[in-house]
C-alpha cells in the first residue's frame, strides 16, 4: 500500500514539472514562430477612432535575442528619427529635437492608441512570462502565463495558440486585480521568406479604450545578424543606418 | 500685482486680447474637424493592408522640416526694479505682442559610412518697437563617420546634450544652457570633434561607451567659450549596469573652468524613475556687484547638482519633479544689493538725469543677474496629464519653478492639441509671482502668452 502510494507520488511529482515544461517548451515555440531571434521588420502602426479617422505611424526595428529591441519612427514627419530602445524592462525614448534618451514606462504609449510601451517595444513572450497551466481547446491550446516579474505590463495573460507550428490566435491581458487590460487578435498569416511564416497583422482593442482600436501590420520581417552594441544609448540616434 | 496688470491689460488692449484669443480658439476645433471629416468605421478587416509599406524604401538622402507661427503677449510690470532699468523713462505701452514665423529645415546625405547632416533655423518676427527683423542660423552641421555599431566620429556644428535632468542640467559641459520657460527647445551645437566607442558585453555590465570631446576655441570658432585661441576637451563614459544609466564626464581647458561629474537614471519600478546630477567647477570666479556698483571677485571650487523623479499614475498623469541646488548661484543678500543698485540708479536718474549707476546695472543684469534660475536653490515641478476628458491628442499641462531662496514663483499652465497627423497647436501663459527684491517679482514682466500652430512635414 505504502509502496503504491509512493509510486502514485513521485509520478505525480514528476508530471507537474513536466507539464509546465511543455507549457514553457510551447511559449518559446511561439516566440521562434513570430519571429527569428535576431531579425529585423518594418511596422505601420494605424490608431483608429470611434469616429473613423486615424492616425498611421511607420517604424523600422531590430531585435535580438530575448529582450532587446531597438526602432525608429519613418514616418509621420512629426515623429521622424525619434527612436526607441528596450533592454528587459528598460525603456528610452529618444527625440531629435531634445538630443539625449529618456527613460519611458512600459504603460505609456510612444504612439498613442491602444498599444502601450510594451506592445510595441514587444521582446520574447518566454523572456516576460512563465507558463502556469495549458489547456487544449478544439484546435490548439490556451497558454495561461504569468508575468515573472510585478515590472511586466500584463500581470497575467490568456494565449490561445492554434494548429501544430503553434501561432497564437488571441491574447487576453489581465491586471493584477484581474481585470481585462486589452485584447489582441493575430490575423493573416503570411510567408515573409527565410521561413517566417507568421500572422501579418495584430488588432487590439480595449474596454479602457471603448470604441478605439489599433493595428499592427507587418512587412519585411527577415532574419539579420545584429551586434549588442546596437542596443545602446549612444547608437539610439543612428538606428536608422541599420537599414 | 500680476492682477492690477492683467486688469489694466484686458480693459486697455482688450480687443486685441480678445482677436489673439479667438484666433487660437477657431484654429482648434476649424483643424479638429478637418481631421474628422469623412471618417467611417475602420478595422484590420475594412483597411487596405497594402503590405509595400511606401516608407520602407530606404533613400540616400533624408529631409523634414518643421513651420511655426506663434503670437506672444507680453505684460510689463511696471512697478518692477527690471522695468525700471530697461525704460527708466517708462514705456510707451504696457503690453507688448510680437507675431513671429520660424522655419527649421533639416537634411542628411548618407554615402556608405558619411553621412552629412545640417539643422537650420530662420525666425521671422515683427513686433511695434522693431518693426520687421529676421534671424537665422545654423544649428547643427556636420560629418558622420559609422565605420560599424561600435564606433562614430563625428565632426561640425554638433549639439552635445549631457544629463538626465529636465528643467537643467549641471553637467551638460559642452552644451548652451536649455531654455527653462521650454526645457525641450532645440539649442544650437558648438563646432566639435566628437565620437562614440561602444562596447557590449555579458554579466551586470551590460554596455559600457565613451564619448570623448574636442571643442577649438579661436576668433572664428566657439569665441563664446574664451578670447584665447585653445583646445578644450573633455570626456563621457556611460555605464549600464543593475538596470541603471550611470554617466561620469569631465571638462578641461587653459582659459574654461575645469569641470567634473556624473550623473545616473534608474527606474525604481515601471512609473516610477529616479534621476540625479553633480558637477564640481574648479576655481570659480563669481562676480558679485555691492550696492554701490563695485564688482567684487569671489574665487572657489563650487558643486552643482539635481535630484529629480518622474511619476506616473494610472490615471496617465506624469509628475516631474526636480531640486537644484546651483553652487554658481547668488544668494538672497547678494541679490538684494543688486536689486538696490538698480532702485538706487533709477532713483538717482530720476533725481539728477544721470544714468551712471543705472547703466553699471544694466551691465551687470546683461552679463550675469538677469539671466535664468540665477540664485542658489530652486524646485520644478511639472504636472501633465494625456487626454483627460477622453479628449484624444489633447494634453495640458502646469510648470512651476519656484525660487527656494526668496519664495518667488512661475507658474505656466498649458495645453497642447494634436487633432490631425503633423499639425501641433500650442497655448500657454506664463505669469510671475513674487514680493519686492525676489527674482521673479521683479522680472520685466508679469505675464506672458504665447500660443502657436506648428506644421511638420
Amino acid at each position: 500500500m505504502i509502496k503504491s502510494l509512493s509510486m502514485i507520488l513521485m509520478c505525480l511529482s514528476l508530471a507537474v514539472p513536466a507539464f509546465a515544461l511543455d507549457g514553457h517548451e510551447m511559449l518559446k515555440k511561439v516566440d521562434r514562430n513570430l519571429n527569428p531571434e535576431s531579425y529585423e521588420m518594418y511596422r505601420k502602426l494605424i490608431n483608429i477612432e470611434p469616429d473613423g479617422s486615424k492616425k498611421e505611424f511607420v517604424m523600422y526595428s531590430v531585435k535580438k535575442g530575448k529582450d532587446k529591441i531597438a526602432s525608429v519612427f519613418l514616418s509621420p514627419a512629426s515623429e521622424k528619427g525619434r527612436s526607441t530602445l528596450r533592454i528587459g524592462e528598460n525603456m528610452w525614448l529618444y527625440i531629435p529635437n531634445v538630443g539625449k534618451p529618456i527613460r519611458i514606462t512600459s504603460l505609456q504609449s510612444v504612439t498613442g492608441g491602444v498599444f502601450n510601451n510594451s506592445d510595441i517595444m514587444r521582446v520574447d513572450y518566454s523572456a516576460e512570462y512563465n507558463c502556469e497551466k495549458v489547456e487544449p481547446t478544439d484546435d490548439g491550446h490556451i497558454l495561461y502565463l504569468k508575468a515573472k516579474t510585478n515590472t511586466v505590463a500584463y500581470d497575467r495573460v490568456k494565449m490561445w495558440v492554434y494548429g501544430k507550428i503553434l501561432l497564437p490566435d488571441r491574447l487576453e491581458c489581465f491586471a493584477s486585480s484581474g481585470m481585462l487590460i486589452k485584447t489582441i487578435y493575430f490575423k493573416t498569416v503570411k510567408d515573409f521568406g527565410g521561413g517566417v511564416v507568421r500572422p501579418a497583422v495584430i488588432e487590439t482593442d480595449s474596454p479602457l479604450y471603448k470604441d478605439y482600436k489599433s493595428i499592427i501590420m507587418f512587412a519585411k520581417v527577415k532574419a539579420k545578424d545584429l551586434p549588442d552594441e546596437v542596443f545602446s544609448l549612444n547608437y539610439m540616434p543612428k538606428v536608422e543606418s541599420l537599414r | 500685482m500680476f492682477f492690477t496688470r492683467f486688469s489694466q491689460f484686458y480693459c486697455c488692449d482688450r480687443k486685441k486680447y480678445a482677436l489673439f484669443l479667438l484666433w487660437w480658439l477657431l484654429v482648434c476645433p476649424a483643424i479638429s474637424l478637418h481631421g474628422h471629416a469623412g471618417a467611417e468605421e475602420q478595422t484590420s478587416d475594412t483597411l487596405n493592408l497594402d503590405f509595400e509599406i511606401p516608407e520602407v524604401e530606404k533613400k540616400p538622402y533624408e529631409f523634414k522640416a518643421e513651420l511655426e507661427i506663434s503670437e506672444t503677449v507680453k505684460g510689463l510690470d511696471e512697478d518692477s526694479l527690471l522695468f525700471h532699468q530697461k525704460y527708466p523713462n517708462g514705456a510707451d505701452d504696457g503690453t507688448l505682442y510680437q507675431t513671429d514665423l520660424n522655419l527649421k529645415v533639416e537634411g542628411s546625405y548618407r554615402v556608405n559610412i558619411v553621412k552629412l547632416y545640417a539643422g537650420l533655423k530662420g525666425n521671422l518676427y515683427y513686433n511695434k518697437a522693431e518693426g520687421w527683423e529676421n534671424d537665422r542660423r545654423t544649428e547643427e552641421a556636420y560629418v558622420s563617420l559609422q565605420p560599424g555599431p561600435s564606433i562614430a566620429l563625428d565632426v561640425g556644428k554638433k549639439v552635445l546634450k549631457w544629463g538626465k535632468g529636465y528643467a537643467w542640467n549641471p553637467v551638460a559641459f559642452f552644451s548652451r544652457p536649455k531654455y527653462i520657460e521650454d526645457p525641450d527647445a532645440t539649442l544650437e551645437g558648438y563646432y566639435v570633434a566628437t565620437g562614440d566607442l561602444i562596447k557590449s558585453m555579458g554579466g551586470q555590465l551590460k554596455t559600457i561607451a565613451l564619448t570623448p570631446v574636442i571643442l577649438p576655441v579661436s576668433k572664428h570658432v566657439n569665441d563664446e567659450w574664451s578670447t584665447e585661441r585653445e583646445i578644450v576637451w573633455g570626456s563621457k563614459i556611460y555605464f549600464f549596469t543593475f538596470d541603471t544609466d550611470l554617466d561620469v564626464m569631465f571638462l578641461l581647458g587653459e582659459e574654461v573652468y575645469d569641470r567634473f561629474g556624473f550623473d545616473f537614471s534608474k527606474n525604481l519600478s515601471p512609473n516610477f524613475e529616479v534621476h540625479g546630477e553633480a558637477a564640481v567647477v574648479l576655481d570659480y570666479v563669481k562676480y558679485i556687484a555691492d550696492q554701490g556698483g563695485n564688482l567684487i571677485e569671489e574665487k572657489d571650487d563650487v558643486l552643482n547638482f539635481l535630484f529629480g523623479m518622474r511619476y506616473l499614475t494610472k490615471s496617465d498623469t506624469t509628475f516631474i519633479f526636480e531640486y537644484y541646488g546651483n553652487g554658481q548661484g547668488y544668494t538672497k543678500d547678494e541679490m538684494t544689493d543688486y536689486f538696490t543698485l538698480i532702485e538706487d540708479g533709477y532713483q538717482e536718474y530720476i533725481s539728477s538725469g544721470s544714468m551712471a549707476k543705472l547703466a553699471t546695472s544694466r551691465k551687470y543684469g546683461s552679463q550675469v543677474y538677469n539671466k535664468q534660475t540665477v540664485m542658489r536653490d530652486y524646485f520644478y515641478l511639472k504636472v501633465t496629464q494625456k487626454e483627460p476628458l477622453d479628449i484624444l491628442y489633447f494634453t495640458p499641462s502646469m510648470a512651476c519653478i519656484y525660487n527656494i531662496n526668496d519664495k518667488s514663483a512661475s507658474i505656466t499652465p498649458q495645453i497642447t492639441y494634436t487633432p490631425i497627423t503633423n499639425l501641433e497647436l500650442d497655448l500657454k501663459a506664463t505669469f510671475l509671482l513674487g514680493k519686492d527684491y525676489t527674482e521673479y517679482g521683479q522680472k520685466l514682466n508679469d505675464y506672458k502668452i504665447y500660443a502657436s500652430v506648428k506644421y511638420y512635414f
